[in-house]
């Protein structure tokens, strides 16, 4: 019998991660908390709009609440739903006060963070596929970011005694989540780096949901990568898509990112960082761990261009939806 | 070009089928680079640069990582001939340690199978089980002595418990023909502390010595 408070909820993670809770019976109560109402309807979880920067309430509901296991879903990535300084801000506002109020509560047994690969940074000479112990070096704003979030979760976890699984995730994309890269590489015209492209990795928006759910029940404490196995270049990815590469080097690239945003695709530094050095990690671990097999890259390249048909709900009477 | 095409044999119907493949996006690239298709189709030009000849590749497990160490004199032609050879005998790639991360130079040869020289990298290629080509520090004024060995290189081995293997490589950067003898793994002890690595880079660089004075031909000429 588990309490677990679920920040993040509003988002496309979250709130699947909350329908996923819902359906385990040693769950009793879910509480969420974020920015925006969640994507899709839940069924026995409670919701609570709280901004991140109000740190008051924040902490007043988790300390109300007294979580057994934190899910901290609640990562602002760029562009994806909120403008870059934005996610950088309720970002770490609400990782300090929510993981900050959590570190107090009495019942505390467990805290589970979202992190990234990002965490790991690209510079020269840096390990193509790291694994947990590489040291972080983060080399964008969302990768030092995520850092940040790391490490607030390890000074909790301190606090409470009790264990954190960071979870650093390959760049999530789906057909249903707002992500920068998600879009950007369904413009129909892709600008790509021919002479610097390296490979990176995906994780499916699914096996980003199950592995923080079995996270949550895992009590591992230290780092975990779950990445989808395999790798693709930005070239690759677009012609799988059946879009058109266009080659871009140098400070062409300053026209390509302005193009992108004008179409409504703006292309944060970590999403440019992955098409030109590439971006991936060794997720052997966490298979193990957390008993997951996540989608290869390559499948879950080929579902972000697989557009699901739209399906109507059939009404069961006159009026009423089923 | 159909698979049908290639079946019957006609000429030019693979490396149809592979740019076919390309244009579609459907090849490998590995997670560190190295791109199979890349390399089958530059396979031609290579076999023309080098001519070379294997032995000892039963030393070479068929599965997992092992850590090749090898000898140079520029690191030119080298890197090339014991990926391609090891490649031709046991049908395995070899990921050569040493690449410069800078582009294109560095993303061009990893689609090769190069890796950039850290030790986390080799790590994380053994654990994948690869094998890695290690290479000594040039010998530029003699081919009759090899080279140093970095010792932390090999904490990689070490920590995965993967063999490590000398290779001596016989060949001139001008000439065509190169020989390739892969030596015994050379025995170490996982849990022999911290001098284990430095202990194990020794006897690596003299059994290296030791098959390089045993291949190279009595003959300057050669």
């Amino acid at each position: 019998m588990v309490r677990v408070l679920i920040t993040g909820m509003g988002g496309e993670l979250g709130t699947r991660v909350a329908n996923l809770l819902e359906g385990d019976d040693r769950v009793t109560d879910i509480l969420g908390i974020d920015l925006f109402p969640p994507r899709r309807r839940i069924f026995r979880s409670e919701f609570h709009r709280v901004e991140p920067g109000d740190r008051r309430k924040a902490v007043r509901i988790v300390r109300d609440f007294d979580p057994e296991v934190v899910l901290h879903v609640g990562i602002f990535e760029p562009h994806s739903r909120t403008s870059p300084t934005e996610a950088r801000l309720g970002t770490a506002a609400s990782a300090v006060s929510v993981l900050g109020a959590a570190a107090s509560c009495p019942s505390l047994k467990a805290i589970v963070v979202r992190s990234g690969i990002e965490v790991y940074g690209r510079r020269r000479g840096a390990p193509t596929v790291p694994d947990e112990s590489c040291e972080l070096d983060p080399t964008s704003p969302f990768g030092r970011s995520l850092a940040h979030v790391e490490q607030v979760a390890h000074d909790a976890g301190q606090v409470a005694g009790v264990p954190v699984t960071s979870l650093r995730l390959a760049p999530i994309v789906g057909p249903s989540i707002p992500s920068p890269l998600g879009r950007y590489l369904r413009l129909p015209f892709v600008a790509v780096d021919p002479l610097s492209e390296l490979p990176f990795s995906l994780l499916h928006q699914e096996d980003a949901c199950q592995a923080m759910v079995a996270a949550a029940w895992a009590s591992h404490d230290g780092p975990l990568n779950v990445v989808g196995p395999g790798a693709v270049t930005a070239t690759q990815a677009v012609l799988m898509g059946r879009r058109v590469p266009v080659p871009v080097i140098g400070p062409g690239w300053l026209l390509a990112a302005a193009a992108a945003e004008m179409l409504g695709a703006p292309l944060p530094p970590h999403s440019r960082e992955l098409l030109t050095r590439g971006c991936t990690a060794d997720g052997a671990r966490a298979r193990t761990v957390l008993e997951l097999a996540p989608r290869t890259t390559h499948d879950v390249v080929t579902q972000l261009y697989r557009w699901h048909t739209v399906a109507h709900p059939v009404s069961s009477e006159a009026g009423t939806p089923a | 070009m159909s698979v049908d095409a290639v079946r019957r044999g006609i000429p030019g119907a693979t490396l149809a089928t592979q740019l076919g493949r390309r244009a579609r996006g459907g090849f490998i690239v590995d997670e560190w680079g190295l791109d199979p298709d890349l390399v089958a189709v530059a396979d031609p030009v290579l076999a023309v640069r080098w001519d070379i000849t294997v032995e000892g590749a039963n030393q070479l497990p068929n599965v997992g990582g092992a850590v090749l160490v090898f000898n140079r004199r520029f690191g030119i032609s080298e890197p090339w001939v014991v990926a391609r050879g090891i490649r031709q005998a046991t049908g395995r790639f070899v990921r050569t340690v040493g690449v410069p991360d800078v582009a294109p130079v560095g993303p061009l040869l990893r689609r090769f199978g190069g890796v950039v020289d850290r030790t986390d990298e080799i790590a994380g290629l053994l654990r994948a089980g690869q094998l890695v080509g290690l290479p000594m520090a040039r010998g530029m004024r003699s081919r009759e002595q090899v080279g140093r060995l970095e010792v932390e290189r090999l904490e990689a081995a070490l920590d995965t418990g993967c063999p490590v293997v000398p290779v001596a490589l016989v060949g001139r950067e001008l000439g065509r023909s190169w020989r390739i003898v892969v030596g015994r793994p050379v025995p170490f002890d996982p849990d022999g502390g911290p001098l284990a690595a430095a202990e194990l880079a020794e006897a690596t660089r003299q059994a290296a010595q030791v098959l390089l004075d045993e291949s190279l031909p009595t003959s300057w000429w050669f």
